[in-house]
């Protein structure tokens, strides 16, 4: 266990050591220069030397990686070549926001999933087992943006019951706060959900056709007793692979879905970073995301070693 | 202490086990065998409850008073695990592989009322009985940790927790080596109270049961003493079963039966082996009863 903990995080590291090389690179080699940016398109050539200097643009790109890599060991992202303000501060209050956001789609997600995936599996035999997969295919083909402006329309626009958008930090007002989450968790939840349902399903059907569910019932277990204690902890193995992944699209979705609901997460900065070409902001951004992706995996395989002890 | 009566088995319109009757008297052997497709393993599961979703029985089976066959699941799930057990062919995947093996023995002890410490200390009492090496040990591994013929010892031990009247084990050595097999079988000969032994293999039978119901097509064509069967087999398929089984000399072709089973619902009407039996007569077309004392059979021309 303790060996396999310990290759995980290798991995962990190592890849996070390779994305940083990546963000910077990739960043690195896009056109434009920050200090003529700044300047904009009178500056003399002298004055963009000199800001070049200032920036520290003018060095080598392994220096500056090394300036910019070894600032975010000890969580300094570095000052905005636009705003002049720094950035860690920024993204920190931002990822609040975010992970709050697609932490509770992603609880939503799994209270649709399980319980629907099971009933499904449960019931695959009979027409409302069939509905709720037919119910989460037509779930799936729709966009999580999407589904946020139609939740709009109903809840906001027509039933005037929720705010179409905006944020309230939960320090000022806990109970607008949740009102006004309601919907972006609702429009991420659901897609994910119905997502997740299928899934959740399927390995719910694998497991009932276990032979070890037979040996439960041959013990005088009833058909739903032997699911409960022998099947739903190895179902979860393939959910929790699959939850993975999503959380990273969830994390990609919370982007989008922060613009349709005007919320201030790291995708609303992102986007801001690349309307203002600030470009040392989105390269934090991009970075902070990667990670948590990086980080998402990990826990994943992590989990995998609790639940399964074949990988221990 | 068991008693089957007319039991039938369907899927749909097919029917896979037609009116099958026995009786196992309380410490009483019974080896079941036939073919795959014969009918012998839906027998046993009827007999648990445990058929496959689209498949159901009808008939009766009692055990000790209680009615086994055609009532609802709740009704014989306290049955399951203390009256009657079972232990199921392949090892390698009837035990749970998240869960360790002495919780998985103690589980059918605490299901049906004793207190999970007491469970729990004869669990590895019960591995040592089924000569687990180190059972205290052992209780604490994950089946991945075992091997196949150590797992069906677990299954064993499951099985014969609760000290049940009577023990169903289909095929429990098909899936272990052969020198596993020996060891294991011996095992159960000594340990199962009454038992209903599922196999194809005639030898097994014969060391392991004093009396064999043989089955083919859903139905069961002759039983009887194993000595009286095996060494006087009056229906033709027992027949040609015991012959295709004896070793020949060096050189000869081996005997077998001509033709292969049926798929299910397509066995001939009347005697069901009449398509592959070379005795066979216009009178096969009507279905031979099960007819004699203790020696029966199904056949209207039998060996003698």
């Amino acid at each position: 266990m303790i060996l396999y903990l310990l290759k995980r995080l290798a991995v962990l590291l190592a890849s996070t050591a390779v994305a940083g090389v990546a963000v910077f690179a990739f960043m690195a080699l896009l056109p434009g220069d920050p200090a003529e940016i700044a300047l904009g398109v009178n500056a003399t050539p002298d004055a963009v030397a000199a800001l070049r200097e200032r920036f520290g643009t003018d060095r080598p790109p392994p220096a500056q990686f090394a300036d910019w890599f070894g600032g975010l060991l000890h969580g300094d992202f570095g000052t905005s070549y636009v705003t002049s303000s720094p950035i860690g501060p920024q993204i920190g209050d931002r990822l609040g926001v975010t992970a709050v956001l697609v932490l509770g789609g992603m609880v939503i997600a799994l209270l649709i999933a399980v319980p629907a995936g099971t009933f499904a599996a449960v019931h695959h035999r009979n027409p409302l087992g069939v509905a709720i997969s037919a119910a989460s295919q037509v779930g799936i083909a729709i966009p999580a943006f999407l589904a946020g402006i139609l939740l709009v329309f109903v809840f906001a626009v027509k039933a005037q019951a929720l705010p179409s958008g905006g944020y309230v930090p939960i320090a000022e007002d806990p109970q607008a706060w949740l009102l006004g989450l309601l919907l972006p968790w609702l429009s991420l939840g659901l897609v994910q959900g119905a997502v997740l349902t299928r899934y959740v399903r399927s390995a719910v059907l694998d497991v009932m056709r276990e032979d070890y569910l037979r040996t439960a019932r041959a013990k005088g277990r009833g058909r739903m007793g032997a699911l409960w204690r022998h099947g739903l902890r190895n179902a979860s193995i393939p959910v929790v692979t699959v939850l993975g992944l999503q959380l990273a699209t969830l994390l990609i979705g919370a982007v989008v879905v922060e613009r349709v609901f005007v919320i201030p997460g790291l995708g609303d900065l992102l986007l801001n970073g690349v309307a203002g070409r600030d470009l040392l902001l989105v390269q934090g951004v991009v970075m902070v995301l990667v990670v948590a992706v990086l980080l998402i995996n990990f826990v994943v395989d992590v989990t995998y070693a609790v639940l399964d002890p074949r990988l221990r | 202490m068991l008693s089957v009566d007319g039991l039938t088995v369907r899927a749909d319109a097919v029917e896979l086990v037609r009116e099958v009757s026995f009786d196992i008297a309380p410490g009483e052997r019974v080896g079941l065998i036939g073919e795959s497709g014969s009918g012998k393993s839906l027998t046993a599961l009827s007999l648990m409850g445990l058929l496959p979703e689209g498949v159901r029985a009808s008939g009766t089976a009692r055990l000790g008073g209680r009615d086994l066959v055609g009532v609802p699941e709740g009704r014989i799930k306290d049955l399951r695990g203390r009256e009657v057990s079972m232990v199921f062919q392949e090892p390698m995947t009837a035990l749970n592989p998240l869960m360790r093996v002495g919780a998985q023995v103690a589980e059918v002890m605490t299901l049906h009322g004793r207190p999970r410490a007491e469970a729990r200390t004869r669990a590895v009492e019960l591995l040592d009985r089924v000569r687990l090496p180190r059972p205290a040990q052992l209780a604490r591994s994950y089946p991945h940790q075992l091997s196949g013929g150590q797992r069906q010892r677990v299954m064993l031990a499951i099985a014969l927790a609760n000290e049940p009247g009577l023990l169903i084990c289909d095929e429990p050595t098909t899936a272990l080596d052969v020198t596993v097999q020996k060891q294991m079988l011996e095992l159960i000969a000594e340990v199962a109270p009454a038992l209903l032994f599922i196999t194809h293999d005639l030898a097994v039978v014969a060391s392991v049961c004093e009396r064999v119901l043989v089955m083919y097509g859903g139905r069961v064509v002759e039983s009887g003493p194993i000595r009286e069967v095996f060494t006087r087999p009056r229906h033709r398929y027992t027949e040609g079963l015991l012959a295709a089984s004896k070793l020949t000399p060096r050189g000869t072709r081996l005997p077998t039966i001509k033709g292969s089973v049926p798929a299910a619902g397509r066995f001939p009407e009347g005697c069901v082996f009449s398509n592959r039996c070379p005795h066979a007569t216009q009178r096969c077309e009507t279905e031979p009863e099960l007819t004699g004392e203790g020696h029966a059979h199904a056949c209207w021309h039998p060996a003698d």
